[in-house]
């Protein structure tokens, strides 16, 4: 499979502020990439790079086969971060303005506009000030406006952002159709849920680069860790829950399974109910994504190649050490973090055959 | 074409937000205080002159202010290239000033026509003071923090004000510098003056519509040149710096 992004060794800083520094990354065809990071960690900065508005300092960076950002303009769809559009004009005026912008005419023009206001459920707001849209409306007008010309690759940037739950729900759901038109995505989030619920792969920018990378298949195949609200364990039901395994960890009103497995949570669950304990809540602790992110935000980024070979997988490594390798195609790429994730989530690999075989 | 397109989508924002009732109040003010009364066509040119060059200040600002907005990064994402981007925002600011323009030549050949005024006189009194009207734009754009960073516009705005410094040092002052200082600041102040020349010319010929030497043409081809270059170097400019819009 063709990368469809190629950055290698991007660096971009605004005055004596370094913003990006060394940032490599690659993201296939077909895949759907989650970029998170905190607020100010260059995500914006990293979208507006690959749209050409920004110049990087150094590096290489190459969409759908080409250098020339202006000449692949075309097949990007981006969607800008806050909701910010044109509030004089109707969605179907702007849709018409932009289409027009980008080489569309006639027919096709107008086929277009339709059909993209129907994808995101505006028809009947159509004729309808873009003032007087609410956030949610006007961030389903991005999506129809970033897929007007059908483009190959969409940059979203934020799509939640300012958004209320409902608005967040609507646009992820939007976001999880649009998905099966079966376009490469690069979604830069802060939120978890959106990278949980839309990614196949998912990369934490820290530090000026992709601290962490991982597969969300990976991911989702660690088991959650849970803790059990009780209203009160005596020091013999503890010791006997304990004896379970490292996995079971107790105090006076909770037990917590970490990790967690569904035939670990029904013995502890069967042992309670046996004791007569009154359970008040059953309730996630972090979740692994949650665990990488957080690792990646807290953990110094390695500086030097060789600190990078021990945490990185060998195909990255190998882009470190010239001549840059081509990287295996995404379905078989590791995340950067594979080993790391095992040691970060508590895990062994032992652990991890165990939990495949089980 | 898609200039075209992106100079209609700003102008139809322009006017969908109000913001040109300043433009049409100005026009009507200058009208009803400076063009009802008995005049002849040197009045009417100079008058003109005056006004047209100050309003394409303000609304090339103005436009410019539209310009840079996050919401610009959208119709760049669509194709509209960045020296697209320029000249689209310099039309519309030009059409707005032009209109106006238009607007009074019409009230006034309706309703107070100079005797010497016909149409043959209205279009070679015109069109150097719409030379004019474009070369304020295109100075205005190239100062605007869109296209030049900050270093570069105290730089080109002190080229300006040494240009026109030869008004207010003079005298005593210029007296006081020695030989060779004040030799060099004749030549800066001549040298940084020249483009100056033409913008000055073209309203002389404006309010003469003395087209009967060939310097009279040979100004308007400078004050075009002197348009190109301004409208190049915004662009040129633009194309090697990052594109930032302010975040209002």
């Amino acid at each position: 499979m063709t990368d469809v992004i190629e950055i290698e060794e991007l660096h971009k800083a605004y005055g004596s502020l370094p913003v990006l520094q060394a940032l490599s990354l690659h993201v296939a065809a077909g895949e759907v990439y989650g970029l998170l990071g905190p607020n100010g960690a260059g995500k914006t900065t990293l979208i507006h790079l690959m749209m050409g508005f920004l110049r990087p300092n150094q590096g290489r960076l190459r969409l759908l086969g080409s250098t020339n950002l202006e000449r692949v303009r075309p097949r990007i769809g981006y969607i800008p971060e806050r909701q910010r559009y044109h509030t004089r004009y109707t969605a179907r005026e702007y849709l018409r303005f932009l289409g027009q912008f980008s080489g569309l005419t006639g027919a096709i023009l107008h086929e277009r506009v339709e059909r993209e206001l129907a994808t995101v459920g505006l028809l009947a707001a159509a004729d309808r000030s873009l003032g007087t849209y609410s956030k949610g409306m006007l961030q389903r007008l991005g999506v129809a406006q970033a897929l007007l010309s059908d483009p190959d690759l969409l940059l979203i940037d934020e799509p939640t952002s300012g958004l209320d739950l409902a608005g967040q729900r609507e646009v992820i759901e939007l976001l999880a159709s649009v998905r099966a038109r079966g376009h490469t995505i690069f979604l830069c989030t802060h939120y978890l849920q959106e990278v949980e619920l839309l990614c196949d792969r998912v990369g934490v920018l820290a530090g000026g680069r992709i601290a962490a990378e991982a597969r969300m298949r990976d991911l989702r195949d660690v088991a959650n860790s849970v803790r059990i609200r009780v209203g009160a364990l005596d020091t013999r039901l503890r010791a006997q829950l304990e004896s379970l395994g490292g996995s079971v960890h107790c105090d006076a009103q909770s037990v917590r399974l970490s990790p967690n497995t569904p035939e670990l949570q029904a013995t502890v669950l069967r042992m309670l109910l046996d004791a007569e304990v009154a359970i008040m809540a059953l309730e996630p602790l972090e979740s692994p994504l949650e665990r990488l992110y957080l690792w990646a935000l807290h953990s110094v980024p390695p500086t030097s190649a060789e600190a990078r070979g021990v945490l990185l997988p060998s195909w990255d490594a190998n882009l470190i050490a010239a001549p840059p390798a081509a990287p295996p195609p995404a379905d078989e790429r590791p995340g950067k973090s594979d080993t790391l994730l095992s040691e970060l989530l508590g895990r062994s690999e032992t652990d991890g055959e165990a939990d495949s075989q089980r | 074409m898609r200039l075209l397109r992106f100079t209609g989508f700003t102008l139809l924002e322009y006017l969908r937000s109000g913001r040109v009732a300043i433009e049409i109040v100005a026009t009507l003010v200058v009208y009803f205080v400076f063009l009802r009364r008995p005049m002849d066509a040197q009045y009417f040119f100079s008058a003109l002159g005056i006004f047209t060059p100050v309003l394409a200040l303000y609304t090339t600002a103005i436009i410019i202010g539209l310009g840079d907005r996050p919401q610009s990064y959208v119709p760049l994402a669509h194709g509209i290239g960045r020296g697209t981007y320029l000249l689209g925002l310099f039309l519309s600011a030009c059409t707005i000033v032009f209109g106006a323009y238009g607007l009074l030549s019409l009230g006034v050949a309706l309703l107070n026509r100079p005797v010497d005024l016909s149409l043959g006189d209205w279009l070679p009194g015109s069109l150097p003071l719409f030379l004019n009207i474009g070369l304020l734009a295109a100075l205005m754009l190239l100062l605007s923090p869109l296209v030049l960073s900050t270093g570069w516009r105290l730089l080109v705005l002190g080229l300006i004000a040494l240009a026109f410094s030869s008004n207010f040092i003079g005298g005593v002052m210029l007296e006081a510098l020695p030989e060779t200082g004040r030799a060099l600041l004749r030549a800066v102040q001549a040298l940084v003056g020249g483009p100056l020349v033409p913008a000055f010319y073209g309203f002389q010929l404006a309010v003469t519509r003395d087209f009967s030497t060939p310097t009279a043409f040979a100004n308007l081809l400078a004050q075009a040149l002197l348009l190109a270059s301004l409208l190049g170097l915004s662009m040129y400019a633009l194309s090697r710096r990052d594109v930032m819009f302010s975040s209002q």
